[in-house]
């Protein structure tokens, strides 16, 4: 997974007076009894990209189309640019969206249907004209301005839907599922595309994806979205390793969780006693809880170490046996059955080409990460 | 529908026809193939050829009331091709009036159908799923009632002391009672009328399928709902358009019923000038060569259609 910094150097979320571009205070949109969003409230500052991440269903496109004026919501405000955006139809809104089904016109060709937003604004046809052959080379498509839609790959209709949406430089750029058609190398690609085309034109974007790793490669922030509601807001760093619940732990990435109750609550530790894990579990900084409580304890696989030898310098330690062995390459990711029962999952990276001391089907292991691999949810 | 009865079996012959096919090895799916073959050949090609026939050929007093188009003579094969018929249709500004004015007030009459049936295309396929299936019961239920029973209704409508008349008497907007029965105003009323349900169902469901994301894209690149609908949704229905206009536009050349009924005596259509060279004059040659060359006419605008639908296929 790979982790890239926000382009900004500055974090506009954490100066205390920087003023949000989009902010959206407690939105509800109701479809009869399902509510489809649920209370949301976000702040977006210029320049980022903004993802937001979810599962299937969970809200994320109803948002968006709020933001776009598509449906209007059935309580709380949106604000883009200082302005309301209540009552504002989606054609006078200065934000474009790439749709999840790019929704190109089939009956115009490739430069009709970037040209289309441009003409509607009445600019003169050689501006139309060089705008449209600019963010042609831009997306990599020249050559293509006279095809239709349907003489085009996928990749290449999701390159002309990302033009026609940014080549009216709006304020707000939306993108739903912008690379869901796109094969796994291209959809990287595309990726760090969209990045470089964000910092050189300075659109505002948020980004709707389910596909996690997506949204750790693309974003500034990540919202998580789970039932409608907002679970976490933070950049991909802190939602990887700090996250609040057990399902942003258990969304992004592949954790191991171990249940357990809070044995000593100490002032710059606890000690958290876990049955599943086999063994109490130390974490070296302090947690606001009381001795008793219901606790959850989240382990990264590339965080744990797994080994037939002992591992005593480890200050979490336990055992196992390897139950299923997944190569992947660059890492290969062991399933070991705890003596309690518990599956976890530990990732070791392949740094040899063959390694004999490698623990493999039916081994005892021995299985220990540090104080502060682990990172306690409480909700 | 006798022919797919027949070969079920449901009807006496039905079970030997079928024998019969199967022994010259027709069976699955050459036989699927082969019904509508076999259809098209007995009721259009075979007809067609026929009339192809009688119009070479020379009007008589007999029975069948032309010459025969080839006989025996001494062993030889005497062939004589009549092209007079076709020649004299040309010759006489008759019928050229009459092909004009029928293909007029077709046209006509296909543009008023458009007019009148896309907005009620257009609303039934925004309808909600359940009004939508009401909708579309009322546009087809005319069609329970006997179309020339429908076509008499207009008279009791139209005429000097009908309900329209009477009406617009009683409220006082006029004192004569207006001319509306056999002109041309009644007949495009007619064909508008009988017409109209083929216009709106090709147009409805092309309508239907219409991506609302494609709406949608418009209005957020900018587009008003009213440069959305001319530039988006009805160039996406243009093969609806032409499928709803071809249906009501050949049918309506040929057109006898609605003229004859609602129609003067100065309404010319072709269908008119066919039943009268065919039942008055009973010069069955020139008939079928009125006929043929209106098949012609009429095949140019069919060939529009076949290819309209062929380019929208290649689009999908
Ligand atoms: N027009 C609508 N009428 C009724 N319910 C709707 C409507 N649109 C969305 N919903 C419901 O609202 C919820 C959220 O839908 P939404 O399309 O926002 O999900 P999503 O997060 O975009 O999912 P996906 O990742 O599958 O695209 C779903 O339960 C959906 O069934
Ligand atoms: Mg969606």
């Amino acid at each position: 997974m790979t982790t890239s910094q926000p382009s900004t150097a500055a974090k506009p979320w954490d100066t205390p007076d920087a003023v949000p571009f989009m902010q959206i205070k407690n939105i509800t949109k109701k479809f009869g009894s399902v509510v489809a969003v649920e209370n949301v409230s976000l702040d977006v500052y210029k320049g980022e990209i903004f993802c937001l991440l979810g599962g299937s269903g969970c809200g994320k496109s109803t948002l968006l189309r709020m933001l776009s004026g598509f449906e209007v919501p059935t309580s709380g405000q949106i604000i883009i640019d200082g302005e309301d955006q209540a009552g504002v139809a989606p054609y006078d809104r200065q934000t474009n969206m790439m749709f999840q089904s790019y929704a190109l016109f089939p009956h115009m060709t490739v430069e009709k249907n970037i040209a289309y937003g441009l003409k509607r604004d009445g600019l003169p046809k050689k501006e139309i004209a060089t705008r449209v052959t600019d963010i042609l080379s831009l997306v990599q498509m020249d050559g293509f301005a006279t095809r239709k839609p349907h003489q085009l790959s996928g990749g290449q209709r999701q390159r002309v839907a990302l033009a026609r949406s940014l080549v009216k430089k709006p304020k707000l750029l939306m993108l739903d599922e912008p690379l869901g058609a796109l094969d796994k190398k291209l959809r990287e690609e595309t990726q760090f595309e969209l990045i470089k085309i964000q910092e050189s034109l300075g659109v505002t974007f948020v980004v709707v994806t389910h596909d996690q790793e997506e949204a750790m490669t693309l974003s500034s922030r990540i919202g998580v979205m789970n039932k409608g509601e907002i679970v976490q807001v933070g950049t991909p760093h802190e939602i990887y390793e700090f996250p609040r619940n057990r399902f942003v732990a258990d969304f992004i990435g592949s954790v191991n969780l171990f249940e357990g109750r809070i044995k000593e609550d100490g002032e710059n530790h606890v000690v958290i006693a876990s049955p599943e894990a086999g063994t109490d579990i130390y974490v070296p900084y302090a947690v606001s809880g009381v001795e008793g409580q219901q606790i959850a304890i989240a382990v990264r696989p590339e965080k744990m170490e797994i080994s037939k030898a002992d591992l005593g310098e480890m200050r979490n330690r336990t055992t196992g046996t390897v139950d299923e062995i997944a190569y992947m390459g660059n890492v290969s990711v062991y399933h070991v059955l705890l003596d309690s029962g518990k599956r976890v999952r530990v990732s070791q990276s392949n740094r040899t080409r063959s390694n004999e001391d490698a623990p493999t089907y039916g081994d005892r292991v021995n299985l220990g990460w540090a104080g502060r691999a682990g990172v306690v949810v409480t909700a | 529908m006798s022919q797919e009865e027949t070969l079920n079996g449901k009807l006496p012959g039905g079970a030997f026809l079928g024998r019969a096919l199967h022994r010259i090895g027709l069976r699955g799916r050459g036989l699927v193939i082969a019904i509508p073959v076999l259809w098209l050949f007995l009721f259009f090609l075979l007809p067609f050829l026929v009339v192809a026939k009688i119009s070479l050929s020379e009007a008589a007093i007999a029975r069948p009331p032309y010459l025969p188009l080839w006989n025996w003579d001494d062993g030889f094969l005497n062939i004589t091709l009549n092209f007079g018929n076709y020649l004299f249709l040309f010759d006489d500004p008759l019928y050229l009036s009459a092909y004009i004015e029928s293909v007029k007030i077709a046209a006509v009459s296909t543009v008023i159908t458009l007019l009148v049936g896309y907005p009620m295309a257009y609303l039934i396929a925004r309808a909600a799923p359940d009004t939508r299936n009401i909708l579309l019961m009322l546009v087809i239920l005319p069609f329970w009632t006997s179309f020339l029973l429908r076509v008499y209704a207009w008279i009791g409508f139209l005429k000097g002391n009908g309900i329209i008349n009477n009406i617009l008497m009683k409220i006082g907007l006029i004192n004569e009672p207006l001319v509306m029965l056999q002109t041309d105003f009644a007949v495009y009323i007619g064909i508008v009328y009988t017409y109209l349900p083929f216009m709106i169902l090709p147009l409805f469901a092309n309508l239907v399928k219409l991506d609302q994301s494609y709406l949608e894209a418009s209005a957020d690149l900018g587009a008003r709902p009213v440069t959305t609908f001319f530039t988006v949704t009805l160039p996406l229905s243009a093969s609806g358009i032409i499928a709803g206009c071809m249906l009501v536009f050949i049918p309506a050349v040929g057109e006898f019923v609605i003229p004859a009924l609602l129609g003067g005596p100065d309404t010319l259509m072709i269908g008119r000038v066919l039943w009268n060279e065919f039942f008055s004059n009973r010069d069955w040659p020139i008939a079928s060569a009125v006929a043929i060359v209106m098949l012609v006419v009429l095949v140019i605008p069919i060939m529009l259609l076949r290819k309209a639908q062929a380019a929208e296929a290649e689009v999908q």
